[in-house]
């Protein structure tokens, strides 16, 4: 009889407009759940959500209405049923249920209260820009007579408004000490196991399962987080690896530039795509927005001197400019060496492939072609970005509908990738050119694997790297 | 490992066709998947398993595994032909005597060098690990089996075993088991045409001296010799130059020679290099897992495996309702002018500004009993004119708007206005007052006051000609105002 950890029914609940719904869609990661608006009475009915551990559900959420009349309905309540009569909290507001006014007046506190009731505890919702007023007191009188725990929740923490000082002594005087402070639009990393270490303080019977599921969102961040590291890295290889010939014609060269810069977007766009499905956000989450990942919202074009500027990368002597912007010329020295190192790998894994393909590039080098891959300080850049936007997605709330500020994020860590040399997996990556998936050349390989594994590792942070 | 590596060279070449040509439309197979529960892994591969059967993938799997047993039957073939004539050619038709040099260097001779070039491969690097006869195979097939699935097939065999390092040994065992059957169909040629035919062997020099021959057989036949496979004597060797006649048995004792040094230098070292590439593949390929951040897998573990799922609504959301103004009733005594604010926070300084005379300042009410006490003040005697002040930046809720319905029914002429009063700063929630307000029965003109000027209207005597303000729908139209003859003189 090893019944699974009994499941948790949390009711979401607060005043008008403070960011319940938004709170449940950054705790269940759907950015699709209810809806949300910068508006009074946004959510106007009971709306449930479960939280799932390896696919058992642990926790069932159920989003509000806004209390908006708490001081209306108290009045009512002490019409209903007078503070002198022997009848407790749970007692009056059963009282209240059964009241007409509870289907027409106060048909939304109705529905709040009714739901409190049923459930283990409540999530009380703060938005902590808003002053501490007697209706919220009262508000929270109505809720914490239903004789289940609440948790305070000040949400818009960030805010630089916030009255986080006055809320907590506030709370402190009705006897609630277990607050959490939770950004629903940028939550802190820990958030939720703060959230959920709080919980378990008042509802010790449900430890167990708070644990799992605090577990468990741990796992999950770190699979996140090493999936996206991954999704970049197999991005750098991609682009590192791109290498295109052409005649050295300058006509035919500026093509091969332009080709060579069409194919680097495309990859980083699909990077970008893939990391926001990863992380659960979709392009309509911002509706005011295309896509403020595209264009001049997220930084600038891949290839735009000023985009690396911004970036504090050092621009490299040779970078070119204009039609020829990003792309490296091959020297003939590096095709060289690079020749080399192609023909002991060739060697090792069948002779006559790598030997046909050495043919080939030599041919063609004899021929006049030359070769051009993409430049190094793009390669940084394209790396900066990418780890950004992961930096973003980890601290973005599922409610969040305004446009990620990149240059905000870049942390200490990335300084690595501005300056000194690539990673030795990058420069690797540029003397394999089967290694790009944007070519037809495209081959599998072990080595190709191990180096995503590798990069990812030293995208991760320098220490890492050593 | 419960997973078949078929399920898993199927979930590949998805994985390759979705990041190649965009991710196919899978809510119902998703669905599924999600519903069977389980793994992460096992809920990949029920997806996997639908897709491919909903986009007969299966049977594109099958066919291309058909046609490249079919390529590699013809291998087979070629490489039991290759190896008989090898054989044949190597002895012969029996009219000449059998030049043992030329004989063992055409029999072992390419095999020697490509096994040793495959031993070498372990000191370096792989890179791009494959053969020649791997490469032939892939390529015919893909000639073969037409489609663009088919293309995809080998390249997500490639990418599986290149990702569990099981490439080369995979390559092994392919030109392992070619080479062996090569050299065990030259083997049983060889076999068959000592048994039938009469050979005589013998060496051939122009420069080498005859020593040279006895060291050179000594050497290759001491490892046949250990394992049982009689070693001519130095003076057979010396014997067998083709310049004296020789018994029988010598000739025999050669083919046997022959024969131990076929089975030593070729048919064993083949052997063992199959079963150890063998051995390898399975082994490696048994560890076959998904790797969950690939990118294609990465992405669909939400899908997958969400975090959450919603369990729905109580019941239909009501229509949004909000306190209307009531009509005064007749016969009100309005007398006063009064300013208010409402839940006002201590960094709004109250009074907003130095109030002119004769305005009644009821302060700035907050909890329930104040609200009472100032209903109670206006009902008892009701105000000719209210300006009322409110937080601009909180939101309005229905609690509030009733409140101010409430007034506006006790007031001749009521104003709002929103502090702090600055127009730019704000003004989303401004909005949202004014539309609820509104939505209430409040004119426009009620609302768009700001301070100053609304303090000078609220200190102004009720002009009589402009009595009553601006009627609302919910007073009525024409209707004759209640205060509008019991104005103070």
């Amino acid at each position: 009889m090893n019944a699974a950890p009994p499941s948790l029914r949390l009711a979401v609940v607060g005043h008008t407009n403070t960011g319940k719904t938004s709170l449940l869609r950054t705790l269940s990661r759907n950015p699709d759940f209810g809806e949300v608006q910068d508006y009074p009475g946004t959510t106007r009915h009971v709306e449930g959500v479960r939280l799932l551990t390896g696919g058992v559900s642990t926790i069932e959420l159920f989003d509000t209405p806004g209390m908006e009349d708490g001081m209306a309905l108290l009045d009512y309540l002490d019409q209903l049923a007078p503070r002198g009569a022997r009848l407790d909290g749970p007692a009056r507001i059963q009282r209240f249920l059964e009241s007409p006014e509870s289907l027409r007046r106060f048909e939304q506190e109705a529905r709040v209260l009714r739901k409190l009731l049923e459930c283990d505890a409540g999530l009380y919702v703060v938005d902590a820009r808003d002053p501490v007023l007697a209706k919220h007191r009262d508000e929270l009188a109505i809720l914490a007579s239903c004789g289940h725990p609440l948790l305070p929740v000040l949400n818009f923490t960030h805010s630089p408004d916030h009255r986080i000082g006055e809320w907590r002594s506030a709370m402190a005087r009705l006897g609630l000490h277990a607050i959490v402070e939770f950004d629903t639009i940028a939550p802190p990393l820990d958030g939720e196991d703060q959230l959920y270490d709080k919980l378990a303080l008042l509802l010790d019977a449900y430890a167990p399962t708070l644990r799992a599921l605090k577990q468990d969102v741990a796992e999950q961040r770190r699979q996140r987080h090493l999936d996206a590291l991954a999704l970049v890295a197999e991005m750098l290889i991609d682009v590192a690896s791109l290498r295109l010939s052409s005649p050295a014609e300058q006509k035919t060269l500026e093509q091969s530039a332009e080709t060579l810069r069409r194919l680097a977007r495309q990859r980083e766009q699909r990077g970008i795509d893939a990391l926001l499905k990863r992380y659960n956000f979709r392009r309509t989450d911002f509706p005011h927005h295309t896509l403020p990942l595209q264009g001049e919202r997220w930084g600038m074009d891949l290839f735009h001197p000023q985009a690396l500027k911004e970036m504090g990368i050092h621009l490299g002597k040779g970078m070119a400019a204009g039609a020829m912007a990003g792309a490296t010329l091959d020297m003939f020295t590096a095709g060289l060496s690079l020749g080399a190192a192609t023909l002991i790998g060739a060697t090792a894994g069948g002779l006559w492939q790598g030997a046909d393909k050495l043919g080939r590039r030599l041919l063609g080098r004899i021929r006049g072609f030359q070769e051009m891959t993409v430049d190094d300080a793009v390669l940084r850049l394209l790396a900066l970005r990418g780890l950004a936007l992961i930096a973003a997605l980890e601290r973005r709330g599922h409610a969040a509908q305004t446009p990620i500020d990149m240059q905000a994020l870049i942390e200490d860590g990335a300084e690595a990738w501005r300056k000194g040399q690539l990673p030795e997996t990058l420069r690797e990556a540029r003397s394999w050119p089967e290694w790009s998936t944007l070519t037809e050349h495209y081959e599998p390989s072990a080595r190709r694997t191990q180096a995503v594994r590798k990069l990812a590792a030293e995208l991760e942070g320098p220490a890492a790297a050593r | 490992m419960a997973y078949t590596f078929n399920e898993h060279w199927i979930t590949e070449t998805l994985r390759l066709r979705e990041s190649l040509w965009g991710p196919l439309e899978d809510s119902a197979e998703a669905g599924r998947a999600r519903a069977q529960g389980g793994s992460f892994d096992a809920r990949l591969l029920t997806r996997s398993r639908l897709l491919a059967r909903r986009e007969r993938l299966d049977d594109a799997l099958e066919r291309w595994r058909r046609i490249a047993r079919l390529v590699l039957m013809l291998f087979a073939l070629a490489a039991i032909l290759a190896g008989g004539a090898v054989a044949a050619g190597a002895l012969g038709s029996g009219g000449r005597p059998v030049n043992l040099a030329v004989a063992v260097t055409a029999l072992l001779g390419l095999n020697t060098i490509s096994f040793l070039l495959w031993a070498a491969s372990f000191g370096m690097q792989a890179g791009a690990a494959g053969s020649l006869l791997t490469d032939a195979w892939l390529k015919l097939t893909r000639k073969l089996a037409k489609g663009p699935d088919a293309a995809l097939l080998p390249r997500a065999l490639l990418e599986l075993t290149a990702r569990q390092r099981a490439s080369r040994w995979a390559a092994g065992v392919l030109s392992h088991w070619l080479w062996l059957l090569a050299l065990l169909s030259a083997f049983a040629t060889l076999l068959a045409l000592l048994a039938t035919r009469r050979y005589t062997f013998q060496w051939e020099t122009t420069v080498l001296s005859p020593d040279t021959f006895v060291t050179m057989v000594k050497t290759l036949g001491w490892l046949p010799s250990i394992l049982g496979f009689p070693q001519p004597s130095a003076d057979t060797i010396r014997a067998s130059d083709g310049l004296q006649d020789l018994p029988e048995s010598a000739h025999a004792l050669w083919s046997v020679w022959l024969l131990g040094v076929m089975v030593i230098y070729g048919l064993i070292p083949r052997f063992a290099a199959l079963t150890l590439s063998a051995i390898m593949m399975r082994r490696r390929m048994s560890r076959l897992a998904i790797n969950p951040s690939l990118p294609g897998i990465a992405e669909l573990r939400d899908r997958l495996m969400p975090a959450s799922v919603n369990t729905g609504t109580d019941a239909p959301a009501p229509s949004p309702d909000s306190a209307f103004i009531q009509r005064p009733a007749p016969g009100r005594q309005w007398g006063r002018r009064r300013l208010l604010g409402i839940e006002l926070p201590d960094d709004l300084p109250w009074p907003p500004q130095t109030i002119p005379p004769g305005i009644d300042d009821l302060g700035v009410i907050d909890t329930r009993e104040q609200r009472h006490r100032v209903l109670d003040a206006m009902r008892e005697a009701p105000a000719e004119r209210l300006l009322v002040c409110c937080d601009a930046r909180q939101t309005p809720d229905r609690g509030a708007i009733a409140l101010l319905a409430e007034l506006a029914s006790l007031t001749s002429d009521i104003r709002l206005a929103l502090l702090p009063d600055n127009r730019s700063a704000g003004s989303g929630r401004s909005l949202q007052w004014r539309e609820q307000l509104m939505r209430s029965g409040f004119t426009a003109e009620q609302l768009s006051a700001s301070v100053p000027t609304a303090l000078e209207w609220l200190s102004t005597e009720a002009d009589p000609s402009s009595q009553p303000p601006t009627p609302t729908a919910f007073r009525g139209q024409g209707e004759p105002h209640a205060g509008q003859g019991e104005e103070p003189a």
